[in-house]
């Protein structure tokens, strides 16, 4: 290898980006969205019709350097000012936060909401190219070890040095110096991670065990951990995984999005250390560690290796598309794997998918118990199942036989 | 094959049995002389009018040809205005009888503003010199997603960007002073996921009004269009199976009770507007409006019963092909209505409201913002459109204000009755060599789009796929590039640009203080009501539950309860809808 440079590796900056409530025009921010991740920055989008409380929880444990809002439907003076003031309230008003909408924010209208806290807004006619190059040189600071974040921001903050760190070791860290929650641990949480080919759906049955989780522990909290690919290319990420996770916009859910950010394992570099993070926290009953897309070969939670594994149990979610029976054989994780969950099952092709899984399980001779869901429809019994299993062996409180709606679900 | 393959298939078996038929004119003398005869039948049957300068005129433009080839490519190719496939028009004499004062403006009156009262007003404002009474409204984004004024964290959104609506009692003073029952009147809705409350909620208004039997003589249209939200506009709220069962209720429920009205406007307007090209546009609305068809077909309705209230709502851009975009529409749509699904002529015409672009205009310079809606307006004429509604110039920045809402009114009234283009003879346009091409490219494309859908399995395993999203943000992300690079000029944006500071406009906001009104109306509704809301929605709970037709429970659950709570009860049955990047 030729002597490396040594030029400090550059920190992606994280923004969130969504649509406020009431508000579905998200042509301009998916645009914009794109735009921010070719020119190298983490994007965690949250989506459209989204109250001002979504965005500030997903800000805070998120830990971005700044929030832009893209607006369409009018009510902006009052929205913004709600999302600065949550903020505020909740110990972040350093984030700042920006926004859009086109023509219909006047600029009588920027006046009021610049003195009510929002840092910019763009109008019509802004070049994208201005406005990355604007939002990089403004918002760009590398976060820093805080002593006075409390709570959720605490833990977020930890996390965001973790990820800077790690990528300036360039090697995977476990929990180390800066930046650590020292507390002592409360609980001991249970520590899965879901692990599958890209498009098994696992983000969604993530969200739909999530409901259970909090159906099924009225006090308990749950953490998050969805890595994504970062661009090879441009450094940049979409981490979309917030906008179809409808059960995780609850105060009782931390969820946190990682670029792999040059990482080939199938996790964030950082993610042992946030891991250890969550876990020291005492926080949580429950971690949900979500893989990126894995191939054949992949171990991202080494399972199979000979050193410690990096959590208590692994899911292994596939569809039914895998490519037949041969391919199964391939796929080193279904040897591993504790649950295994074929998802997807309103496929044509499920019926004979789960018997040549089965088959595939059986050669183990782990007694790995094969779980049919379809995450993608309400109230799955399948999942429900998957759900038991999983409390089952985190020794986590579940209920026992079918499931009944949230009698008081909110429909925003 | 999806049916879309099937579709696809019978439009080009359709254009070879025209090349067949072409050739057979030519060649048998018999079938030549068959179409002489019906031809000169046809020439019989026109009227002549006088312009007001003295010129005779026919009140039908025919190409002025015998050869028996031609006309064989005109009636079997296109159709005569009124006849299969309907490239022409839907109907015979389209704006010449509305314009000679026997029939209706083609036009709507859009509004949605405040509080009830105030787009009444609105609406009293701008039909004071209309004929008949065709009135459109937009909802505020708390009704869009049917949520109450009182939800928390909303209320600067109540009475923004449209009409706020919580009860049957907003929907009563929405309409005060109008009589929704006259033959002439006819309310279009801007409504979509919380269609069937909002829709039951209009009839429960109007019964309080008109009496309990007044359901049959209302007439207009709410959009309803589910599959169009999913793939564009996003305002979506139960999880799409519920949504689509919930339409299917409604239409069905409402296509013997209230057959003056159009229960689904199936739309291509907000898929443009989200950025997709007008060929896009074209294919996914009527991929969208098949896929109704064949769910309607598939629970046991009569498609010559359902098919004719099916109607159809498209936009009107700059871009070349919206020089024939109707047409191709009509055209596609009556062929596969007629092959694939057995319907007769009136379940075979495709009813088109077109409305001028929104994304076309621009906050920058934007008075030029009229002469842009003027030439959309224009196109949407030579497309026979059945009814339209032209976008008002401070649109970019702004609910309409009076002015440019009249102005926008006003220049519908220019094209249609100032200018002598539309009053005189109908199919002005059809045949002429551009519009023929154009049309050959556009159908081509449509049918390629209908493929690349059907290998994916049809529309709904395709939106599962997020196929027409993709494509949809694709094209915005494209037409973003294009106006940045300068390749699409857009006058006073990146072409041509003035240092002219943008003119103050009085902008249409809600008070803080209308706002709470309007919740305070919505809690005394609520108190009024607390006795009879939980019963009224236990029995809609257990309709929906043991998949009964909701919407014929919703007219009655709207009597006491409000949107809010009726959305909360059937989200507790079906779930919530988990939105697509």
């Amino acid at each position: 290898m030729s002597a490396a440079k040594t030029t400090r590796p550059t920190v992606p900056l994280r923004i969130l980006t969504a649509v406020p409530v009431c508000d579905g025009h998200d042509s301009a921010v998916t645009t914009i969205n794109i735009e921010l991740a070719r020119h190298g920055i983490e994007v965690i989008y949250l989506g459209y019709h989204q109250a001002a409380s979504a965005i500030v929880r997903a800000a805070i444990q998120e830990d971005v350097n700044v929030v832009g809002l893209s607006s369409y439907n009018g009510g902006h003076i009052v929205f913004f000012k709600e999302v600065v003031d949550q903020l505020t309230k909740l110990g972040s008003g350093d984030i700042p936060v920006f926004g859009g909408g086109g023509g219909t924010i006047t600029k009588a209208d920027e006046r009021v909401m610049k003195r009510q806290g929002t840092d910019c807004i763009y109008f019509a006619g802004t070049s994208l190219d201005t406005m990355v190059a604007e939002i990089k040189r403004n918002y760009g600071l590398v976060a820093k070890p805080r002593a006075r974040f409390k709570g959720d921001r605490a833990l977020a903050r930890a996390i965001t040095i973790a990820e800077t760190e790690s990528l300036e070791a360039r090697r995977p860290r476990r929990a180390g110096s800066a930046g650590e929650v020292a507390r002592a641990p409360k609980k001991k949480p249970f520590v899965v991670g879901v692990a599958g080919p890209g498009g098994a759906g696992k983000s969604t049955l993530i969200d739909e065990l999530t409901s259970r989780f909090l159906r099924n522990n009225s006090a308990g909290r749950i953490a998050l951990l969805a890595n994504d690919p970062s661009h090879p290319d441009t450094g940049g990420a979409i981490l979309g995984d917030r906008v179809s996770a409808i059960y995780s916009q609850d105060d009782r859910v931390f969820f946190r999005s990682l670029a792999t950010r040059g990482s080939l394992t199938g996790l964030s570099a950082a993610a042992p250390a946030a891991i250890d993070i969550l876990k020291n926290s005492g926080e949580f009953d429950l971690i949900l560690v979500e893989s990126v897309g894995v191939g054949q070969e992949s171990d991202p939670f080494r399972i199979l290796g000979k050193g410690p594994p990096l959590v208590d149990a692994t899911l292994f979610v596939l569809a039914p598309y895998y490519g037949g029976r041969i391919q199964l054989q391939k796929i080193a994780l279904l040897a591993g794997a504790d649950l295994v969950a074929l998802n997807k099952c309103d496929h044509p092709m499920a019926h004979t998918a789960r018997a040549e899984i089965q088959a595939r399980l059986d050669q183990n001779s782990k007694n790995q118990k094969l779980h049919a869901t379809t995450a993608a429809k309400h109230f799955d019994l399948g999942v429900d199942a998957l759900f038991a299993a999983i409390a089952r062996r985190g020794h986590l409180p579940v209920s026992a036989g079918g499931e009944k709606a949230c009698s008081t679900a909110d429909p925003l | 094959m999806s049916q879309l393959g099937k579709i696809a298939d019978s439009v080009d078996a359709y254009n070879a049995h025209v090349i067949a038929e072409v050739a057979r004119a030519r060649t048998d003398s018999k079938f030549a002389a068959d179409l002489r005869a019906r031809w000169a039948k046809i020439h019989e049957t026109v009227d002549w009018t006088v312009s007001p300068t003295g010129t005779p005129l026919p009140r039908l433009a025919l190409p002025q040809t015998d050869d028996p080839g031609v006309i064989a490519e005109y009636l079997f190719g296109q159709g005569l205005p009124g006849g299969f496939p309907y490239a022409n028009a839907a109907y015979r004499e389209m704006y010449l009888n509305r314009l000679t004062g026997t029939g209706e403006e083609p036009m709507r009156l859009f509004a949605g503003l405040g509080l009830a009262e105030d787009t009444n007003a609105r609406f009293h404002y701008l039909g004071t010199h209309q004929k008949s009474l065709r009135l459109s409204t937009a909802f505020d984004g708390p009704t869009l997603y049917g949520l109450d004024s009182d939800h928390e964290g909303v209320l600067g959104k109540v009475g923004e960007g449209g009409v706020a609506i919580d009860t049957v009692e907003d929907m009563t003073r929405l309409f005060a002073g109008f009589d929704l029952t006259r033959k002439d009147a006819s309310v279009s809705m801007t409504m979509n996921a919380p269609a069937p409350m909002i829709l039951a909620m209009f009839i429960a208004a109007a019964k309080r009004r008109f009496g309990p039997g007044c359901a049959p003589n209302l007439r207009g249209t709410i959009q309803a269009d589910m599959l169009k939200e999913v793939q564009a506009q996003n305002e979506v709220i139960f999880p799409i199976d519920a949504s689509l069962r919930f339409l299917c209720d409604m239409i069905e429920w409402c296509v013997p009770n209230m057959p003056r009205w159009y229960p689904v406007s199936i739309s291509g307007y907000h898929i443009a507007e989200a950025g997709a090209t007008p060929v896009q546009q074209a294919a996914f609305t009527l991929s969208n409006g098949f896929t109704y068809t064949g769910l309607l077909k598939a629970r046991g309705a009569d498609v010559n019963k359902f098919g004719p209230r099916l109607s159809f709502f498209l936009d009107c851009g700059l871009d070349v092909e919206y020089l024939v975009l109707g047409r191709v529409c009509r055209r596609i749509w009556a062929i596969g209505m007629k092959e694939v699904f057995g319907a007769g002529p009136k379940a075979q015409i495709l009813k088109l409201h077109t409305q001028t672009s929104g994304r076309s205009l621009i906050a920058a310079e934007f008075q030029n913002n009229l002469t842009r809606t003027a030439v959309e307006l224009m196109l949407s004429y030579m497309n026979y459109t059945n009814s339209c509604h032209s976008n008002s110039a401070d649109e970019p920045f702004t609910t309409p204000t009076e002015r440019y809402a009249t102005l926008a009114s006003h220049g519908q009234s220019i094209i249609m009755e100032e200018s002598g283009v539309f009053k005189h003879m109908m199919n002005m346009f059809g045949g002429a060599p551009g519009l023929l091409i154009l049309e050959k490219q556009v159908e081509k494309a449509i049918l390629e789009v209908f493929r690349e859908m059907d290998t994916l399995g049809g529309v709904l395993p395709a939106q599962e796929q997020r196929y027409q999203r993709s494509k949809i943000q694709e094209a915005g992300h494209n037409y973003e590039k294009q106006i940045y690079a300068g390749a699409r000029p857009i006058i006073g944006l990146n072409k041509y640009k003035s240092d002219e500071p943008m003119p103050s406009v009085p902008l249409a906001r809600t008070s803080p203080i209308k706002q709470r009104l309007q919740v305070e109306r919505l809690l005394a509704f609520k108190k009024k009501n607390a006795k009879k809301a939980p019963t009224a929605l236990h029995k809609l709970e257990n309709v929906a539950r043991s998949g009964g037709n909701v919407f014929s429970e919703l007219v009655h659950t709207v009597e006491v309860c409000s949107l809010g709570q009726i959305t909360a009860c059937l989200t507790n049955v079906v779930g919530k809808f988990r939105p697509m990047v």
